[in-house]
C-alpha cells in the first residue's frame, strides 16, 4: 500500500503536467489555431498575401511599412525621426500601452511600498480590495469615469466649489491611460508587495550594521529583489493594454482606435483572413515583450527564500524627525492621488446606481429584485448570476492553482529553449479575446467530427476550464520566479532523504513562496469573476450566465439597472475576498 | 454582443407540442426597460399550441453564419433582427443560402413599400427605427442641416458611434453618404472631425457620455422621448432633430432559415407578427415603429415617438459591394495616425 502511494507521488508531477497540457490544447491552443489558420489559408490555399498586405500598409505600420515594402532602412529611420512621422495603428497602440505601463507602475509601486512596509488599521482590507478594479467590466469603468471626471462630473463640481475649472478631461488619450492605470496599477501593487514582503530582514540589518545608510541598504539589498517584480508587472501591463479594446472607444473615441478595435471590426464583418492576420501580429508583438522579460528574468534570478520578513513601520510617525516625516508626507500626497483615481470612479458608480432623474432612489435595486422574482425563464436574473460567478470562480481557482504550480515547476527546470516554452505558456494573456471567443465557438461549441460522431463541448465545465486557462498564467508568473530563487539545497536535501518531488514541492517549496502563490491565486479568481467573452460563448442552455453578463444585459437607456448590478458585483467580490482573508488570516493573506 | 444561448436544447420530438426556435438579439427579450419577447411568446403559444423558444447567441446573426460555415446544423427556425447590411454581409460570405424565401406569408402586402429591403424577398420587416439626433434643449438648439454641424458654435457638441460595431453609428454614416455621395462624405467627415465630433464605441458608450453632459447632441433613435417620459426625465432635455428633415430608416427584418424543419410554423409566426394588433404591441414594447401601415398607435406613444418627414435609406443593391468599403475608408481617414 505504501509502495503504491509512493509510486503515485513519484509520478504525480509528470501526470499532472500531461493533464495540464491536454487541457491547454483542448481549451486554448486548438481553438485559437482554428482562427489563426484563416490568416494563411485562404480558400483552401496557403498564402502569405494577407500578411504581406498588412505589413506593407502604412495605415497599420506607419513608416515601418516602407521597410517591408523595400525602402532603405536609412530612409525609414530618417522618416521615423522626423516630426511628421506616421506611427500607424500598431505604433499608436504600442505608444499608448507604453504610456499606460509607465503610469500604472508610477501609481502601483508607491502602493506596494505602503502595503509592504507600513502597519496601519485596515491594511489587510486595503490589500484585499486592490483586486476590485480587476473584476469591473469596462462599461462600468467608463460610467464611473464619466461620472467622476466628465463635464458634469464630481471632480468639476469640487473644482467649481473652490472657484476653479471646469476641466475638459474626456474623451482623450489621457483618459484612456488613466483608466488603464485604474485597471493595472493594482496588479503592479499586488505583485510588487508580494516580493517586497519576502525581502529577508537580516540581509538589510547586515547591510546597516556594516555602515550602509537606509538609502544605500535599500538600493543594494531591497531594490534588487523588488525590481524584477516591478518589471514583470510592467511587462504584463504592457501586454494587457496593448490588447485593449472597449475602454479605448468608451473613453477616447475612434480617433484613438487600437489594433484590437480593427481586429474586432474585421471579425465582426466576417473578414477572417485580415482579422486573424492582425491578431497574429498583435500576438507576436505581445509575446516578444514577454519573451524579452522572461530572458531577463532567467538571467537575473536572485537567491532568496524569506527567512524573516522585515518589521512593518507604524504609519503614525514615532518621532517628528525629518527622516520619519518625509516618506509619510509623500505617502499622504500619494493617498490623495489614489483616492481620486480609485475611489472617485467607484463611488461615482455606486452613486449612479442610487440616482434617478428626480434625485436619490432605490428604484434600480427594486428592478433587480423584480427581475429576480418575476423574470421569465429565458431572462437573466441577478441571484443565479451571483451564484454562478462564485461557483465558477472557486472551481476555476481549484483548477488554475495546480495548473499554475505545475507549469511553474516545469519552467524553473534548466533546458534549452526554456524561455520559449515559458512564453508560449503565457499566450492566454495575449491572444485577442474576440479570437479566443470565435475559436471556442468553432473548436468546442460546434465540436469536431470524430469517427462520424460530433463531439461538442459547452456548459459549466467548459466555462470553468476556460476561466482556469485565462487565470493560470498569473499564478505561473508570480510563483515561478519565487521557485527559481529558492535555495536549491533545500529541495536536494529533501530528495536525498527520500521525499518524492511532489512532496518536496508541497512541504518545502510552496510554503516558502506562499505570498506569491496567494497573490497569483487572487488574480486567477478575479479573472474568472470578471471574464465575459468566453463565458458568453460557452454558456449553453439556461442558467449559466455570470455577473458580468447580467450587467451587460441590464444596460439600457438608463444606467441605473446595470450600475446596480455592478454594485452587486463589487459587494459580492469584496465580500468574498474579505471573508477569505478574515478566516484565512495572514496565512492566506489575500 | 450580449448573453448566452438559452434553451438551445428545445427537447424536440417528444411528441407533445411542436417547438419553434427563434434566434434574435438579447434586448428583444431581455432589456431592462421593456422588451416584446415575453409577451410575444405567451400570446403566440396561447393561440397556436406551439412552444416558442428564444435563442440569443452572444454574436447574434454571425453565430448562425459561423455554424453554416462550419457545417454544423442550425438549430433555429427563424431569425428576428436582420437589417439590410446584415443581409448584404451574409450573402457576400455564404455560398449556400442561409435563409429561405418568405413565400406565402399572410399580411406581407401590408408592409410599407419603403421598408422592404430584400430584393430576393427572404427578409420581411417587422418594425423600423429612425436614427436621428437627440439634443438637450436646455443647453442649445441643434442645427437643422448637416452643414450646420460644422459651425463654430457647434464645436465638440456632437457624440456619434463607431460605424463598424454600432448600428446607430453605421446609420448616421450611411446618412452622410446619402447626403454627400460616396465621393463627398469623407470630406464632410474631415470637416466634422475638425469640429471635434466625438465618435465613441457602442450606442451605450455614446448615450451614457451624452447623459453625463459630455456634449449636448448624440446620434440615437427618434423614439428617445418615449424612454425619457417613462423614466420621468425632463422632456426638454430630450429633443429630436431630423437633419434636413430626414432620418435614416433602420428596418428590422425576420427570415426563415433555409434548413428549418418547421418552415410552416415559422411562416405562421411571421404572419402573426404582421397582424395589426401585434404590430402595435411590438412597436410600443420594442420602442420602434410598425412595419405595416395598418396600425394605429396609442395616442400618448405617437405623440412621443417622432417620425421624420422624409425617411431615407439605401437599398440592398446600393449597399451590396459598397458598405464595407464605405466604412473602412471612413475608418482609415478618421483613425489615421
Amino acid at each position: 500500500m505504501r509502495r503504491v502511494r509512493a509510486g503515485i507521488e513519484r509520478r504525480s508531477l509528470p501526470m499532472l503536467a500531461a493533464a495540464v497540457l491536454a487541457l491547454l490544447v483542448v481549451l486554448f491552443y486548438y481553438p485559437v489555431a482554428t482562427v489563426f489558420v484563416d490568416a494563411v489559408l485562404v480558400e483552401g490555399r496557403l498564402t502569405l498575401r494577407v500578411f504581406a498586405s498588412i505589413l506593407t500598409d502604412p495605415f497599420y505600420l506607419g513608416e515601418l511599412a516602407r521597410l517591408f515594402a523595400g525602402d532603405s532602412p536609412v530612409a525609414v529611420l530618417r522618416a521615423l525621426l522626423s516630426a511628421d512621422r506616421r506611427l500607424g495603428i500598431v505604433g499608436f497602440t504600442a505608444y499608448q500601452a507604453a504610456l499606460s505601463t509607465v503610469v500604472s507602475v508610477a501609481v502601483g509601486v508607491p502602493l506596494a511600498y505602503l502595503l509592504a512596509r507600513y502597519e496601519f488599521p485596515g491594511r489587510r482590507t486595503v490589500r484585499s480590495l486592490t483586486i476590485l478594479p480587476f473584476v469591473l467590466p469596462s462599461i462600468m469603468v467608463a460610467v464611473g469615469f464619466f461620472a467622476a471626471f466628465g463635464a458634469d462630473g464630481t471632480l468639476n463640481a469640487v473644482l467649481g466649489a473652490v472657484g476653479l475649472g471646469p476641466v475638459d478631461l474626456l474623451p482623450s488619450l489621457e483618459a484612456i491611460v488613466v483608466a488603464h492605470a485604474f485597471y493595472n496599477a493594482p496588479l503592479v501593487a499586488r505583485i510588487t508587495t508580494a516580493s517586497w514582503e519576502s525581502v529577508d530582514a537580516s540581509a538589510v540589518e547586515t547591510a546597516r550594521s556594516l555602515g550602509a545608510g537606509p538609502f544605500r541598504a535599500f538600493r543594494d539589498v531591497v531594490w534588487p529583489q523588488v525590481y524584477p517584480a516591478v518589471l514583470m508587472s510592467a511587462a504584463l501591463t504592457f501586454v494587457f493594454t496593448f490588447g485593449t479594446f472597449p475602454i479605448v472607444l468608451a473613453l477616447g473615441g475612434f480617433e484613438l482606435a487600437t489594433l484590437e478595435v480593427f481586429i474586432y471590426g474585421l471579425i465582426r464583418d466576417l473578414a477572417y483572413a485580415e482579422g486573424a492576420a492582425l491578431a497574429l501580429l498583435e500576438l507576436a508583438i505581445s509575446l516578444s515583450v514577454l519573451y524579452g522579460y522572461l530572458r531577463y528574468e532567467a538571467a537575473h534570478t536572485v537567491e532568496a527564500g524569506s527567512i524573516r520578513p522585515q518589521e512593518r513601520r507604524p504609519l503614525r510617525p514615532p518621532s517628528w524627525s525629518l527622516r520619519e516625516l518625509l516618506p509619510r508626507i509623500g505617502l499622504a500626497a500619494y493617498a490623495v492621488v489614489a483616492l481620486v483615481l480609485f475611489c472617485l470612479p467607484i463611488a461615482s458608480m455606486v452613486y449612479a446606481s442610487l440616482s434617478g432623474p428626480t434625485g436619490l432612489t432605490l428604484e434600480h435595486y427594486r428592478f433587480l429584485l423584480e427581475r429576480q422574482v418575476t423574470g421569465a425563464a429565458f431572462q437573466v436574473r441577478p441571484w443565479p448570476a451571483v451564484r454562478n460567478s462564485l461557483l465558477f470562480g472557486a472551481a476555476a481557482l481549484a483548477v488554475a492553482l495546480p495548473m499554475g504550480v505545475v507549469v511553474s515547476v516545469l519552467t524553473t527546470r534548466d533546458y534549452a529553449g526554456r524561455e520559449l516554452v515559458d512564453t508560449i505558456a503565457m499566450a492566454p494573456l495575449s491572444v485577442s479575446s474576440i479570437v479566443v471567443g470565435l475559436g471556442l465557438l468553432r473548436g468546442l461549441v460546434f465540436g469536431v467530427e470524430l469517427g462520424g460522431v460530433r463531439v461538442a463541448v459547452g456548459g459549466a465545465l467548459a466555462i470553468v476550464a476556460a476561466h482556469a486557462v485565462a487565470g493560470y498564467p498569473f499564478i505561473v508568473r508570480v510563483v515561478a520566479p519565487g521557485l527559481a530563487s529558492l535555495d536549491r539545497q533545500l529541495v536536494e536535501s529533501a530528495r536525498a532523504l527520500g521525499a518524492p518531488r511532489a512532496r518536496a514541492l508541497l512541504d518545502i517549496e510552496l510554503p516558502l513562496v506562499w505570498p506569491a502563490v496567494v497573490a497569483g491565486a487572487a488574480f486567477a479568481a478575479a479573472i474568472s469573476i470578471g471574464e465575459f467573452s468566453a463565458t458568453a460563448v460557452l454558456a449553453s442552455g439556461t442558467g449559466q450566465y455570470t455577473m458580468p453578463i447580467a450587467i451587460e444585459r441590464f444596460i439600457g437607456r438608463r444606467l441605473g439597472p446595470a450600475t446596480a448590478m455592478g454594485v452587486v458585483l463589487l459587494v459580492v467580490t469584496s465580500g468574498s475576498f474579505l471573508l477569505i482573508d478574515r478566516f484565512g488570516g495572514d496565512r492566506v493573506g489575500l | 454582443m450580449a448573453g448566452c444561448t438559452f434553451g438551445s436544447n428545445p427537447g424536440r420530438g417528444d411528441g407533445s407540442r411542436d417547438t419553434l426556435v427563434v434566434g434574435t438579439y438579447s434586448s428583444l427579450i431581455d432589456s431592462p426597460s421593456s422588451s416584446p419577447g415575453a409577451w410575444l411568446k405567451s400570446t403566440f403559444e396561447e393561440e397556436f399550441d406551439i412552444d416558442l423558444v428564444w435563442q440569443t447567441p452572444s454574436n447574434e446573426l454571425n453565430h448562425y453564419v459561423q455554424r453554416q460555415q462550419a457545417g454544423v446544423d442550425i438549430e433555429a427556425d427563424l431569425y428576428m433582427g436582420l437589417n439590410p447590411e446584415d443581409l448584404v454581409r451574409v450573402d457576400r460570405e455564404l455560398d449556400e443560402a442561409l435563409f429561405a424565401e418568405a413565400g406565402d406569408v399572410e399580411g406581407q402586402s401590408d408592409i410599407k413599400s419603403g421598408l422592404q429591403f430584400d430584393p430576393q424577398n427572404r427578409a420581411l420587416p417587422y418594425d423600423t427605427g429612425y436614427v436621428s439626433l437627440v439634443f438637450d434643449g436646455t443647453e442649445m438648439t441643434a442645427p437643422e442641416t448637416f452643414e450646420g454641424l460644422l459651425a463654430d458654435e457647434m464645436q465638440g457638441d456632437l457624440i456619434a458611434q463607431n460605424p463598424s460595431s454600432s448600428s446607430t453609428g453605421r446609420a448616421f454614416l450611411l446618412h452622410t453618404v446619402k447626403e454627400f455621395g460616396p465621393d463627398g462624405y469623407l470630406d464632410y467627415w474631415a470637416d466634422l472631425q475638425a469640429n471635434d465630433v466625438q465618435v465613441l464605441g457602442s450606442w451605450d458608450d455614446a448615450y451614457s457620455a451624452w447623459g453625463s453632459g459630455e456634449a449636448p447632441m448624440v446620434v440615437s433613435y427618434s423614439t428617445d422621448r418615449v424612454f425619457a417620459d417613462e423614466s420621468g426625465a425632463n422632456l426638454e432635455e430630450h429633443r429630436i432633430r431630423f437633419l434636413n428633415d430626414q432620418a435614416y430608416a433602420n428596418p428590422e427584418g425576420m427570415a426563415v432559415f433555409a434548413d428549418s424543419d418547421r418552415p410552416e410554423a415559422a411562416r405562421q409566426f411571421m404572419s402573426f407578427l404582421l397582424r395589426p394588433e401585434i404590430q402595435g404591441e411590438i412597436a410600443v414594447r420594442n420602442v420602434q415603429f410598425p412595419a405595416t401601415d395598418t396600425v394605429i398607435l396609442p395616442e400618448d406613444y405617437a405623440e412621443l415617438a417622432r417620425e421624420p418627414p422624409e425617411p431615407v435609406t439605401f437599398t440592398y443593391e446600393e449597399l451590396q459591394g459598397n458598405v464595407s468599403d464605405w466604412v473602412s475608408d471612413w475608418e482609415r481617414q478618421f483613425a489615421g495616425n
